[in-house]
């Protein structure tokens, strides 16, 4: 870390901080300090302290979607982070064949989530879906998937990998052609190869682009929200009623602004509190300066 | 140490001062901000253009929203209450909810609700006061497959209201249509998720939906005729299995209809134009929608209003704007581009065809007989959603008294706050 | 040669797996694809039994193209266009530098700045959308480009990616430069950015991506025909009443395929680094 001078300090931040402070921390603090008001009828703010808090863990529907949320992030993020990091390994290569499979596994990227969640809607639909109609070629029975109360979750998990491994693959991409491949002759020598190569020297050395990827990945499902709106509506019964669709709702439909921004804060502090132990989980060794 | 804390200071005020350099100059004078639904410009110029000529001097700046965002992006731009849009459109059942929140203009004596039809007015009054125009209306058919039914040896339903079929009528023959294995289905609803599409179940069997004072739904969506009603909806789905599960979508409805895979489909008016423009190949026909034997037929109805906005500062902008658009040549330009069932009373014996046809005489007796609308309630939204989702749990099997204790549970929740 | 066969199977299964998914992961936007090239009647005729018609279109017709191309779409694509490609290049230099000061200089506050700056990224987005909304309206910025651009400039989670970036980077390189008289400001563009090929490729895409599928805010705030961009055009196509699906599938795929172009562009950040890497 070097010392520098608060103009030089300053002209790296400025810029972005101040986008940064207009249109993203002042929204966020104002949202904060509207958790703990209500709203009158015709608008008027009224004061509720940790009212909407208080409530809300009342709530039946609110303390099921926080369990519910939390076993979507608990699946979601390390099979698309696992896959991600195969699918990079995979393609870690000059060759043209490699660049090829390189645009093929990001190209659900390249379509908007919601396109996506109509897509697989029609895909996975229980009468006019292709899927169920491969399933019944092969003899096997159609399934409900999204209108199944135990498949629902599955299929939400099954649309978010196909749609971002391509994505989180390239982030690994970037730290895996990091690495200088002189580290792995050398340790090859030493006769660490294969496994233990990877987990003695990869691993170490993404540790970085894994942070960010964990961090990245953690906030985006924790936000999921899309799919949830567009083909479940939070069910069937519930299956799929995680706290972000609960915040839109409270809003949008039911018209509770203070309950709204209550759940977002609920969430804000959730995805910090497991960002905080991502950091301190992949704290990377000052030795690597 | 000091100087650093006075350049920090400094950098900060800074910050927060610098969206003041990039504020844009306001215009001088506002045009008139309508927002409108987006149907496609071909359903929303030729009315807007029509009615910006009859009230000239009027400058109106047209935005159109996506339905499926309609209702969220109106929060958005009404929630700060700065009095934009001037003018916009709602959904029928919405106005006591806007109306309650204090956005919409009290109209009552800028308009002449006589021109309107009845249900339509009911449904733009809240507390006596009418504070929405009526834009349109809407009614619901039983559509047929002629060709299935012929197969299945069915005679097809009449067209006429007096030999309407019962729902104990239609599911029988829905079976023999029936044949999954071919991915051929016998009934489905247009809107098999939606209240709008549902609520006459329990109106048939003469349930109310809400109180009179429209806070209160315990006791009226869980009692023993709406606990009737939909037990026959999950029949639908569970038992007999003549319904497709899970689809919640309207336009998919319509794909199954009309690709020749569905014998009974209940649906809006439009259907019938879609049908003939874009499914040529199906054969079908039209009935008066079901009832429940031993009850009373009941169809759905309401559509789009027109609300002026209370805070706005155009107000005589909108209003001379708002009579050109309830003007008849205009409802007539509307009723052209889409051909819903005009609110308009005067229009039904002015514009000749297509109201001979089979389909628009039934239209025309249901709206005068048996349309009942949406529960008129400032709650709506909330009930509307939450009944929905009920819906959806009944159709996959949960218990129905439960799912609609529950459900009324939580709507009343969710409308006290409309208690004055 | 025992070792030359090993290396050959292990890259035999390295494309066998590699196709096999890449098939898995593009098959429904192929689906999507051939759809809309079906004439519109035909488009779910043959999707409930599976039949090689499903995939293969038996009448193959491009107008659902000619009628999104001859409306609004294109007006919709050249705005995303613009917004996205505005917002990538400021984005990447902005965040970059607050990236590498967060990275390289001790101050005080930094951790907790730096705190800020990510979490600010965790709230949904639907709670900040109302003062956002109010703001732009303050700054008379509804339906501007300015009001579709500068709100995603500055990205919480890009500093982060670049502050990862430069913590990886030898301090010895920057102490050299030091020495030898450099400002900060040259050694970020003469250094530090030339070595970040594959991050700030990263970056563009992730600004690229977040821009791209921007729905809600651009509806809210510049939803005119003027100013709409793709995601909010695509959303004119749905109705309660019958959807466009041809429309929707072809404005899907056309989207999907300009998403491409720039991350076939940015490619060759990687391939050079590998190569240079290799060569080592």
């Amino acid at each position: 870390m070097f010392r520098a001078s608060w103009a030089t300090v300053a002209a790296f931040l400025s810029l972005a901080l101040t986008c940064l402070f207009v249109f993203r921390v002042v929204p966020v603090a104002i949202a904060v300090v509207g958790s703990f008001y209500g709203e009158s009828l015709t608008g008027e703010p009224v004061f509720k302290g940790l009212g909407n808090f208080l409530d809300l863990f009342a709530d039946q529907e609110f303390r099921d979607g926080v369990v519910r949320t939390l076993v979507f992030n608990i699946l979601v993020n390390p099979i698309q982070i696992g896959i991600a990091f195969f699918l990079a390994i995979l393609v870690l290569n000059p060759t043209k064949a490699a660049k090829f499979f390189r645009v093929a596994l990001f190209l659900p990227m390249c379509i908007s989530l919601a396109l996506a969640s109509v897509l697989w809607s029609i895909l996975l639909d229980p009468s006019l879906g292709l899927v169920n109609g491969l399933l019944s070629a092969l003899g096997a029975d159609r399934q409900l998937f999204f209108r199944s109360e135990g498949q629902a979750l599955w299929s939400l998990i099954l649309l978010a990998t196909w749609k971002s491994v391509g994505y989180w693959m390239i982030f690994l991409l970037a730290g895996l052609v990091a690495i200088p491949s002189d580290i792995y002759e050398a340790a090859s020598l030493d006769g660490a190869t294969g496994w233990r190569a990877f987990t003695k020297i990869t691993l170490p050395l993404m540790k970085r682009p894994l942070l960010f990827v964990l961090v990245a990945d953690t906030t985006a499902n924790f936000l999921f929200f899309a799919p949830v709106y567009l083909i479940t509506g939070g069910g069937p019964n519930n299956s799929t009623n995680f706290l972000m669709f609960q915040a839109y709702r409270s809003s949008f439909v039911l018209v509770d602004h203070g309950r709204s921004l209550a759940i977002s804060t609920i969430i804000l502090l959730m995805i910090g509190a497991v960002a905080a132990l991502e950091f301190r989980l992949f704290r990377a060794d000052p030795k690597q300066g | 140490m000091h100087s650093t804390r006075r350049t920090f200071l400094k950098t900060g005020l800074a910050m927060a001062a610098a969206p003041l350099a990039f504020r844009q100059p306001a215009m001088a004078s506002s045009p008139l901000q309508a927002a409108w639904v987006g149907w496609g410009d071909a359903q929303v110029l030729p009315v807007v253009d029509t009615a910006k000529a009859m009230a000239a001097g009027v400058d109106v700046a047209l935005e159109t929203i996506p339905v499926s965002q309609y209702f969220q992006s109106l929060e958005v731009r009404l929630a700060p209450r700065s009095g934009t849009p001037d003018f916009f459109l709602v959904d029928g059942p919405l106005t006591a909810s806007y109306a309650a929140r204090g956005h919409l203009l009290d109209l009552t004596s800028v308009i002449d609700q006589s021109r309107f039809a009845k249900p339509a007015v009911d449904q733009a009054t809240y507390h006596g006061k009418l504070y929405t125009a009526p834009f349109g209306t809407s009614s619901q058919l039983l559509y047929y497959n002629r060709d299935l039914l012929e197969r299945s040896g069915i005679e097809v339903p009449s067209a006429d209201v007096e030999k309407r079929w019962t729902w104990e009528a239609l599911v029988e023959a829905a079976r023999k249509v029936n044949d999954p294995s071919k991915g051929v289905w016998g009934f489905s609803f247009e809107q098999a998720d939606r209240p709008y599409q549902l609520f006459p179940l329990m109106q048939s069997l003469g349930a109310k939906t809400v109180s009179t004072d429209g806070l209160q739904v315990s006791g009226y969506i869980d009692c023993p005729e709406s606990i009737e009603a939909y037990t026959f909806y999950q029949r639908l789905f569970q038992d007999w299995k003549i319904s497709p599960a899970g689809l919640y979508d309207g336009p998919l409805v319509q794909e199954l209809f009309g690709s020749g895979n569905l014998g009974f489909m209940v649906g809006g008016t439009y259907i019938m134009d879609s049908l003939t423009k874009r499914y040529p190949g199906v054969t079908w026909g039209v009935a008066p929608h079901p009832y429940f034997a031993g009850g009373n037929p009941v169809t759905p109805t309401g559509s789009w209003h027109i609300g002026l906005n209370a805070r706005s500062n155009n107000i005589d902008a909108a209003q001379t704007l708002l009579a050109a658009v309830l003007s008849e040549k205009v409802m007539d330009v509307w009723f052209r581009v889409r051909p819903n069932p005009p609110v308009l009373n005067r229009l039904w014996d002015t514009t000749k065809a297509p109201f001979t046809s089979e389909g628009w005489k039934i239209i025309r007796y249901e709206l005068d007989h048996t349309a009942m609308v949406r529960p008129a309630t400032p709650g709506y939204a909330e009930y509307e959603d939450i009944f929905k989702l009920a819906l959806r749990d009944i159709q996959g099997g949960s218990p129905v008294p439960d799912v609609l204790a529950s459900a009324a549970k939580k709507i009343d929740a969710a409308i006290a706050k409309y208690r004055i | 040669m025992h070792h030359k066969a090993v290396e050959k199977g292990r890259e035999a299964l390295r494309y066998l797996l590699l196709t096999v998914i890449a098939l898995a992961l593009l098959a429904p936007l192929l689906w999507m694809a051939m759809t809309s090239l079906r004439p519109q009647e035909e488009i779910f005729r043959f999707a409930t039994t599976l039949s090689v018609q499903s995939f293969i279109p038996t009448r193959l017709t491009f107008s659902n193209y000619a009628k999104l191309l001859s409306g609004d779409f294109p007006r919709a694509i050249a705005n995303s266009i613009f917004v996205t490609a505005s917002t990538v290049t400021l984005g990447v230099i902005i965040n970059a530098l607050a990236g590498f000061a967060f990275a390289v200089f001790r101050f005080r506050g930094s951790n907790l700045l730096f705190g800020a700056v990510v979490a600010s990224f965790m709230m949904p987005f639907e709670a900040i959308i109302l003062p956002l909304y109010i703001l732009a309206r303050w700054l008379n910025w509804t339906n501007t480009y300015q009001a579709l651009i500068l709100p995603d400039v500055a990205n919480g989670f890009v500093i982060f990616l670049f502050r990862q970036c430069f913590l990886g980077m030898p301090r010895e390189l920057f102490e050299a430069a030091r020495v030898d008289g450099a400002g900060w400001l040259c050694i970020f563009f003469r250094i530090a950015m030339p070595l970040s090929g594959p991050t700030i490729a990263a970056a563009s895409l992730l600004i690229f991506v977040h821009q791209w599928d921007s729905f809600f805010w651009p509806l809210v705030v510049a939803g005119t025909s003027e100013y709409m961009v793709i995601p909010v055009a695509i959303g004119r196509f749905f109705s309660m009443e019958g959807n466009d699906w041809g429309a929707i599938f072809s404005a899907g795929t056309v989207a999907t395929l300009i998403a491409a172009v720039p991350f076939l562009y940015l490619q060759k950040f990687y391939v050079q680094t590998m190569m240079s890497s290799a060569i080592k």
